[in-house]
């Protein structure tokens, strides 16, 4: 975990404890529940929180940065509850989906202005922001006006502007949204090398399963205001205990020989799942074929993909 | 001899962290910059500046005018020619700052809004109390300093040109601190206005037609309905003449009534009563502008 620094105005997290602590919150709008008793906690790293329009990424966010009071259970950020103090604000940053830069002033001006509001003393400002610019590939752009920036540079401005004070953890609501390929590869970099270079831990928020996949370490899924899924990415997209075959002809007999060596095989599409991955099994399949005269068109050990979650397939 | 750039790589801030505080003042500091147009390109500039320097000219001008009084017709018939002073430079120039207030003002609020910074603002060890507090303190000292500067050249000027300038001095020292109330009177009034319409709208434009509409329409409206009312109800009527709420402080102040308001019916009420009454349009409206900032969330 990265090293407490003197905040002045709150408790620094402590080695091992939990960056983000949710703990049965239920948040509900009148007759609409928005959240349904959702716990989880986060530490060091990427997490990314999964899910389609309305399934409460946004609500869980504005919990935990104690914009919005959860109607029963709490959210508690670096260790304190995210309600009860804005201190706490200082040492988390936000990037928001939607357009929230000023259009007339340059980012220089822009990040400073930022860092001091986040509570750093003027000097140390500039220092930062400029800095941060830096870190993100907008160096030599930073006296430009932001209204004349390209999409992809907002957008990486909008990185800047969560990172210039320096948080302990920082929330992005959907940083990809609305860039083409180079900029979300550039942006997904970004995002990888705010954790792994910056210790800068990372809430992402996105509906977007490629993305997610990429760049977190641990994912939450909510779906409907519940939880429907959380654990480490490589968890679910680890090589699941199946070979996935696909043969020009003789498919049936394929299927017999593999069956009288003992092995379990599920018509997959156009193809075959055999279950178990280790080298055996290759080595079965390879028996089988021959016996099968069945030409081989491809096979491959077979990953479990995080459209799945959605898709109720485990 | 060359030197070597080394990229020492992301740095991790470890120095202090000032809080709530700083961010309040860091959010007042940015509000008199946008007031100025500092920072930003030279279209933000032109309408502040203009505005302040018109300010500053009339002041100039009555200066003039009595140091060429003094000069060419004779000394001290400045003071016994009753030309325009201080307390008539509020009424003078008070329609220029209202209207000064209702065009730069909502600039504050408005582009935070159109351009989602307030988003910004309000994830940051910051409520929209604070922010909504520190706006209105930045408007509130750009407007006072544009209402003091032009009373300060008018009473540098006036003293220079006396006669005997440290018998004019001895003699109007209290115009000093009656010309720094009334210019506070002025801007709290014109700022708060000012800010609470500009809260209703993320377009500066409809907030500045608003006001300037408002201020302008109010005055021959409430002038005429006195007059064909007349008496105490027409007074009342009188007191909505927006433009004229703090000229009658300011009159109140001086112990003198203004060129802009000695025709006023209002006038002739109480002076705690037309006191109170530009209380209440100063407090009434901040209060509403508070509310409206302070549950805001993005």
């Amino acid at each position: 975990m990265r090293p407490a620094r003197a905040g002045g105005v709150m408790t620094p997290p402590i080695a091992g404890q939990p960056l983000l602590e949710v703990d049965h919150v239920t948040k509900r709008y009148r007759k609409v529940v928005a959240l349904d008793d959702i716990s989880f906690n986060i530490t060091d790293g990427i997490t990314g929180i999964l899910g389609e329009n309305g399934a409460g990424k946004s609500t869980i966010i504005k919990i935990l940065l104690g914009l919005l009071h959860p109607t029963s259970g709490t959210a508690k950020v670096l260790g304190t509850i995210a309600a009860d103090s804005v201190a706490v604000r200082a040492r988390v940053g936000y990037m928001p989906e939607h357009d929230c830069l000023p259009s007339q002033v340059s980012a220089a001006e822009f990040l400073t202005h930022m860092a001091e509001v986040s509570g750093l003393p003027p000097d140390m400002a500039r220092t930062r922001a400029a800095d941060t610019l830096r870190h993100a590939g907008l160096f030599e752009e930073r006296y430009r006006a932001i209204g004349g920036y390209s999409t992809g540079m907002k957008q990486r401005v909008k990185l800047c502007q969560a990172l210039v004070h320096d948080p302990a953890f920082v929330f992005l609501d959907e940083p990809t949204a609305g860039l083409d390929p180079t900029g979300r590869e550039e942006m997904l970099s970004l995002i990888r090398k705010t954790h792994r270079e910056f210790g800068i831990s990372v809430l992402f928020s996105s509906h977007l399963m490629a993305d997610v996949e990429r760049t977190c370490d641990r994912i939450i899924v909510l779906h409907g205001g519940r939880l429907a899924h959380s654990g480490e990415v490589a968890h679910f997209t680890k090589e699941t205990e199946t070979v996935f075959i696909e043969v020009d002809t003789n498919r049936a007999e394929l299927v017999a020989a593999l069956e009288r060596r003992g092995v379990r095989v599920t018509p997959d599409g156009g193809g075959l799942t055999v279950q178990g991955s280790d080298q055996s099994i290759y080595d079965q399949v390879r028996d089988a074929l021959v016996e099968a005269e069945a030409p081989l068109r491809r096979m491959a050990p077979r990953r479990r993909e995080l459209t799945e979650l959605f898709e109720g397939r485990e | 001899m060359t030197g070597t750039v080394f990229d020492i790589g992301y740095q991790s801030y470890t120095g202090q962290r000032e809080g709530r505080s700083r961010s309040r003042r860091a959010v007042y500091k940015d509000g008199i910059r946008a007031s100025l147009g500092t920072g930003r390109g030279g279209r933000a500039k032109i309408l502040p500046w203009v505005f302040i320097s018109v300010l500053a000219a009339v002041g100039l001008i009555m200066a003039l005018v009595a140091g060429a009084v003094n000069r060419f017709v004779g000394q001290g018939m400045a003071d016994q020619l009753n030309l325009p002073t201080h307390s008539d430079y509020n009424g003078i120039a008070s329609i220029i700052m209202f209207v000064f207030a209702a065009l730069v003002g909502p600039e504050l609020l408005c582009r935070d809004r159109r351009d989602g910074v307030i988003n910004l603002y309000l994830v940051r060890p910051l409520t929209g109390s604070d922010y909504i507090a520190a706006r209105w303190a930045a408007f509130l000292t750009v407007v006072t300093a544009a209402a003091w500067l032009p009373q300060l050249i008018l009473f540098i000027g006036l003293w220079l040109s006396a006669p005997v300038p440290m018998d004019y001095l001895g003699a109007h020292w209290l115009d000093i601190p009656r010309f720094l109330a009334a210019g506070f009177a002025m801007a709290a009034y014109a700022t708060t206005l000012a800010l609470l319409t500009a809260s209703f709208t993320s377009r500066r434009a409809y907030a500045s037609v608003f006001l300037v509409g408002l201020f302008l329409i109010s005055t021959p409206f409430t002038i005429g309905l006195a007059m064909e009312i007349g008496g105490t109800a027409g007074r009342w009527i009188s007191m909505f003449n927006l433009s004229n709420i703090p000229v009658h402080v300011n009159d109140v102040i001086f112990g003198d009534v203004s060129e802009i308001t000695e025709e006023a019916p209002a006038g002739e009420l109480p002076a705690w009563v037309r006191v109170a009454w530009w209380f209440g349009w100063t407090v009434v409206p901040g209060l509403v502008l508070w509310a409206r900032y302070r549950r805001l969330t993005p």
